[in-house]
C-alpha cells in the first residue's frame, strides 16, 4: 500500500511527465515504484497507441485533417485517452518552441504530420530532431525556406534556427551568434523547399512534401559559428548542436517546461538560470549522450530539483483542460463535443497549432490574467460539479466506501484524491467552513454526492489548483 | 512486313471495369458533399448521398439527392441540431453521424444515424415520415447501426455494429429475427458494418474488424467468408462496404487499403482499383468561379494522387452495371461501367440459351 507521500510524488510526475491521472492509477503506478514508471514514460512505444481505426470511424474528418478545428479536437482527444503520456507531452513541449501556426499554413494536416514528427523524434536526438524540422514542409512554408534562394536569401528560417529553436540570442551575458551567422545559415539552406501545392478546389488539400533543389543551392564557402566550409543544412545543424548554447538552450527549456517557471525566453541572454546547478547537470547530460533527450528526461525526472518542485509552475490552459478531464474521465470514447471542448484551451489563451508568434506562447505566471482566470475556474468547476461523469463517480464512491464524515476529513480526502493537492491554512479552513455549511449528509445519500461535488468545486476554484 | 503488337499490362480489374466519372465536390450545401459515408441508387437515375461533415460544422449535414449524370435536385435532413457544450439537439428528420442510407420498396429512403441509434425514414422527396430510435441490446434494439438494406420479400437487414449482429426487421420496424455475436468464427462479427443482398436473396457483411466478407443465406444461415488481414489481393484492411452485382459479382471497399476490390461470385479475388478520379462536372464549375486555382493546377506537384481513393467508405452497384464508391475524405463518388462481353457461349439470362446480347 503506497504512502500518502509516495501518492503525492507520483501525482506530480504524472502532472509532469503528463496530463495528471486518476486516484486509481496514482495508487497503481506508486506501487509499481517511482523509477519504474519513470522508465516506462520514457519507452512510450511499448505502450499501445491510440485505435485509430475506431476513432476514424466515427470521427470520419480525422483521415483528412483538413481545418485546424478538426485538428484541435484530435489533439485533444489524444492527449485526454494516450497511454503514452510522456510522449504527447514531449510533441506539446516541442510545439511551443518549434512553433508553427495555421495562420500561416497551406493544409491544416501539415500541423499535425509535424506533430506526429515531434511525437517519433522529440525524445531522440537533439540533431536528429531539427534535420527533421529543417525538412518539415509545415516549417519551410511557415519561416519562408521556400522563398530563400542561391543569391538572394531569405533570412527567416536561418535566424529563428538560432535565435528561437536551437541556440537563443545569447546566454551568460553574451550574444551566441552574430547576424553574419545567421546569414551563411540561410545559404546553406538555399534550395530546401517544398512541392508546389494543390489548390483546395474542388476536393480538398493534399499535404505537400520537401524537396532538394541543388540547382538552387548556394555551393560557395560559407562561415558559420567560426568554421569555414561548403556547408548545407544538416551541416549548420551539427554545427549547432556542438555548441555549449545548444545544450543551456534545450537544458533550460526542459527546466520551463517539465520543473519550474523560468523567466521568459528573451531574457536568457542576461539573467542566469533559475536554478544553476540543475541546468548544469542537464548540460552535462545533453553532451554524454549525444544530445539525447530521453537521457536529459531520465535526469530531470530522477533529480530531487525535480522532486521537490512541486507546485512550482502555472498550469498551461492545455494542462488545466486535459488534466481535469482525465480527472473526470469524459471523452474516454467517441462523441460529439469534442471542439467545444477544445475551445476552451483557445479561451483561456492557447490556440494549439496556432500560437500567437513564431515565439510561441509565454508562460507562468502570463498564462493569468482576469479573463482567462475566470475560464479556468469556471471550466474545471462546471466538469467537477457534474456527479453523472465517471471521475466523479469514483471519488463520490471512494469516499463512500472508506465512510469519509465531516468536513475536515471530506476535505482533506477530496485533496489527496483530485491528485494530492495542498492548500494554505487559510483557505483550507474556508472550505472546511462551507462544507461544514452542508451539515452532515450520510454517505450513499445524494446529499452526500452533492456535498462532495461542491467540495471539489472548491478545489479547483482555489489558487492552488491553478499550479501543477 | 510483320506487324508485331506489343504486351501491355491487362486491365486492373479482372472482372472488366471501365472508368466512368466522378460525381461531387467538397461543399457544406448546394451541389456536392461533405464527408459522405453512404449513398443509395433509387428510379429514374436518382441517388442519395448522405454526408456527414465536420461535426462542428452541423450545418453540412444532409442527404443530397441528385443524379448520376450530376443533376443537383435537392437537399434534406440537414442542420437541425444545435452544437454546443451539451448532448446535440436532435430534432426529427436531422442527422448527426450516418452511416448509411437504402432505398424501400416503396421508394422510401431509409437512413441509419449511429449517434442517435435512430433509423429515419423519408419520403422519396425528402419529406420526414417517421423514425424508429430504440438503443439497447434486445430483440428489436440497436447499439450503432451502421448497414441498411432490404432483401428479398421486402425484410429489412439492419446492421447492429457494436452488438455485433445483424437483425431482420419488416418495413414499418417490426422485428423478425437476428443471428450473430462477437467472435471471428463463421456467422460471428467484430464491428461488421456494410451489407448487401444479391439478386436470390443471400446476404453479404462486412465484418469491419475481422477483416472479412461473410456470406448468408437470407435468413442467416452461414455460406463462406473470404479476406483476412493485410494489404495483398483478397486481403483487407477494415473493408467497410459491400456491393453484389447483377452477376454476382462482388465489390468491397477496402477502407484503410484506400482501395476498391472486387472478388467472383465464389469469393476469389477478381481484381482491385485505387481510384481513377477526374474533375467533375460540379468540380469544374467551382474552378470556373476561382479561375487562379487552374494556373495553380498547372504547376501543382503530385497531382496524380488527386486520382486516388481516400477514405473509401461504401460501394453501391446499379442495375445498369455501374459501380458507385463513395470517398469520405474526398467528398466525392466515383462511377465505373463494368464491362459486359457482348457475346456468351451460354447465357442463361438469354432465352435459348448464348448469343449476341
Amino acid at each position: 500500500m503506497p504512502t500518502n507521500q509516495e501518492i503525492a510524488q507520483m501525482a506530480h510526475l504524472m502532472r509532469r511527465a503528463g496530463f495528471g491521472a486518476t486516484y486509481a492509477e496514482l495508487e497503481q503506478r506508486a506501487a509499481d515504484g517511482y523509477e519504474a514508471t519513470v522508465e516506462e514514460l520514457l519507452n512510450p512505444t511499448a505502450q499501445p497507441d491510440l485505435e485509430m481505426d475506431i476513432l476514424e470511424r466515427h470521427f470520419v474528418d480525422w483521415r483528412e485533417m483538413n481545418a485546424l478545428e478538426v485538428n484541435q479536437a484530435y489533439w485533444t482527444y489524444r492527449m485526454i485517452n494516450t497511454q503514452r503520456p510522456l510522449q504527447e507531452k514531449v510533441a506539446l513541449f516541442w510545439h511551443g518552441i518549434l512553433c508553427t501556426g495555421n495562420s500561416k499554413c497551406e493544409h491544416g494536416r501539415q500541423i499535425q504530420l509535424q506533430l506526429d514528427m515531434f511525437r517519433e523524434l522529440g525524445m531522440g536526438n537533439f540533431d536528429i530532431l531539427l534535420k527533421g524540422l529543417s525538412r518539415d514542409p509545415a516549417m519551410v512554408f511557415y519561416l519562408d525556406n521556400c522563398m530563400s534562394h542561391k543569391g538572394s536569401i531569405n533570412e527567416n528560417w536561418g535566424r529563428e534556427l538560432l535565435e528561437l529553436f536551437a541556440m537563443g540570442v545569447g546566454m551568460d551575458g553574451h550574444a551566441n551568434y552574430s547576424e553574419d551567422d545567421v546569414k551563411e545559415a540561410a545559404r546553406a539552406f538555399t534550395g530546401w523547399t517544398i512541392t508546389n501545392a494543390i489548390p483546395r478546389y474542388p476536393y480538398g488539400r493534399y499535404e505537400s512534401g520537401f524537396i532538394y533543389n541543388p540547382y538552387d543551392h548556394d555551393e560557395e564557402d560559407k562561415t558559420f559559428l567560426g568554421e569555414t566550409g561548403n556547408f548545407n543544412g544538416d551541416d549548420i545543424v551539427e554545427i549547432i548542436c556542438r555548441q555549449p548554447s545548444a545544450a543551456r538552450f534545450v537544458s533550460r527549456h526542459l527546466y520551463n517546461f517539465f520543473v519550474a517557471d523560468e523567466v521568459q525566453v528573451p531574457a536568457w541572454q542576461n539573467t542566469p538560470p533559475r536554478d544553476p546547478e540543475a541546468i548544469a547537470l542537464l548540460e552535462q547530460t545533453y553532451f554524454d549522450s549525444g544530445y539525447n533527450l530521453t537521457a536529459m528526461l531520465r535526469v530531470l525526472f530522477n533529480s530531487d530539483f525535480f522532486k521537490n518542485a512541486r507546485f512550482e509552475k502555472v498550469k498551461s490552459p492545455t494542462e488545466v483542460v486535459i488534466g481535469t478531464m482525465r480527472l473526470v474521465q469524459d471523452f474516454t470514447a467517441p462523441k460529439l463535443g469534442l471542439q467545444p471542448l477544445a475551445n476552451t484551451i483557445r479561451y483561456m489563451g492557447q490556440d494549439l497549432m496556432n500560437p500567437p508568434t513564431v515565439e510561441g506562447w509565454h508562460t507562468g505566471a502570463e498564462w493569468i490574467d482576469s479573463g482567462t482566470l475566470v475560464e479556468r475556474i469556471n471550466f474545471a468547476a462546471d466538469q467537477v460539479g457534474n456527479t453523472s461523469l465517471p471521475g466523479i463517480q469514483e471519488i463520490v464512491s471512494r469516499l463512500d466506501s472508506e465512510q469519509v464524515t465531516g468536513p475536515d476529513a471530506i476535505v482533506d480526502r477530496c485533496l489527496e484524491l483530485v491528485g494530492a493537492y495542498e492548500l494554505a491554512p487559510e483557505t483550507r479552513d474556508q472550505l472546511v467552513a462551507y462544507a461544514g455549511g452542508n451539515g452532515a449528509p450520510a454517505p450513499g445519500t445524494p446529499e452526500y454526492s452533492e456535498a462532495i461535488a461542491q467540495t471539489l468545486q472548491l478545489i479547483v476554484s482555489t489558487q492552488e489548483y491553478q499550479f501543477a | 512486313m510483320t506487324t508485331t503488337i506489343e504486351r501491355t499490362a491487362l486491365p486492373t480489374i479482372g472482372i472488366s471495369l471501365q472508368y466512368s466519372h466522378t460525381i461531387g465536390r467538397a461543399e457544406f450545401s448546394g451541389p456536392g458533399f461533405r464527408n459522405p459515408t453512404a449513398m443509395a441508387r433509387a428510379e429514374d437515375d436518382v441517388m442519395y448521398v448522405a454526408s456527414r461533415s465536420y461535426d462542428y460544422r452541423p450545418d453540412g449535414k444532409r442527404i443530397t439527392m441528385c443524379t448520376v449524370g450530376e443533376e443537383f435536385i435537392s437537399e434534406f435532413a440537414k442542420g437541425v441540431f444545435e452544437q454546443g457544450d451539451g448532448e446535440p439537439v436532435a430534432t426529427d428528420g436531422a442527422i448527426i453521424w450516418p452511416t448509411a442510407i437504402t432505398i424501400g420498396p416503396n421508394g422510401n429512403v431509409y437512413l441509419a444515424d449511429e449517434y442517435l441509434d435512430r433509423i429515419s425514414i423519408y419520403s422519396p422527396e425528402g419529406e420526414y415520415l417517421t423514425k424508429w430510435e430504440r438503443s439497447g441490446d434486445g430483440d428489436g434494439q440497436w447499439n450503432k447501426p451502421s448497414g441498411l438494406v432490404f432483401g428479398r420479400d421486402g425484410v429489412l437487414y439492419l446492421v447492429d455494429c457494436n452488438n455485433h449482429r445483424i437483425q431482420m426487421l419488416s418495413a414499418d420496424g417490426e422485428y423478425i429475427g437476428q443471428w450473430g455475436e462477437l467472435g471471428s468464427g463463421p456467422g460471428q462479427f467484430n464491428m461488421p458494418f456494410g451489407i448487401e443482398t444479391d439478386a436470390a436473396g443471400n446476404v453479404y457483411v462486412a465484418d469491419w474488424r475481422n477483416d472479412r466478407i461473410q456470406k448468408f443465406t437470407a435468413d442467416g444461415k452461414f455460406l463462406m467468408a473470404f479476406g483476412e488481414t493485410g494489404d495483398g489481393p483478397g486481403q483487407f484492411n477494415r473493408p467497410t462496404d459491400v456491393a453484389v452485382d447483377r452477376d454476382g459479382a462482388i465489390y468491397v471497399a477496402d477502407w484503410n487499403n484506400d482501395r476498391m476490390q472486387a472478388f467472383h461470385p465464389d469469393g476469389s479475388f477478381a481484381g482491385m482499383t485505387y481510384g481513377q478520379a477526374t474533375i467533375s462536372q460540379w468540380g469544374i464549375g467551382k474552378l470556373e468561379a476561382n479561375p487562379e486555382m487552374w494556373e495553380e493546377r498547372k504547376i501543382a506537384q503530385g497531382l496524380d494522387r488527386e486520382k486516388l481513393f481516400w477514405g473509401p467508405i461504401a460501394v453501391e452497384c446499379d442495375d445498369e452495371g455501374r459501380i458507385f464508391v463513395v470517398e469520405t475524405a474526398r467528398s466525392r463518388i466515383q462511377v465505373f461501367q463494368k464491362q459486359t462481353p457482348l457475346f456468351y457461349g451460354v447465357n442463361e439470362r438469354v432465352a435459348g440459351g448464348g448469343g449476341r446480347l
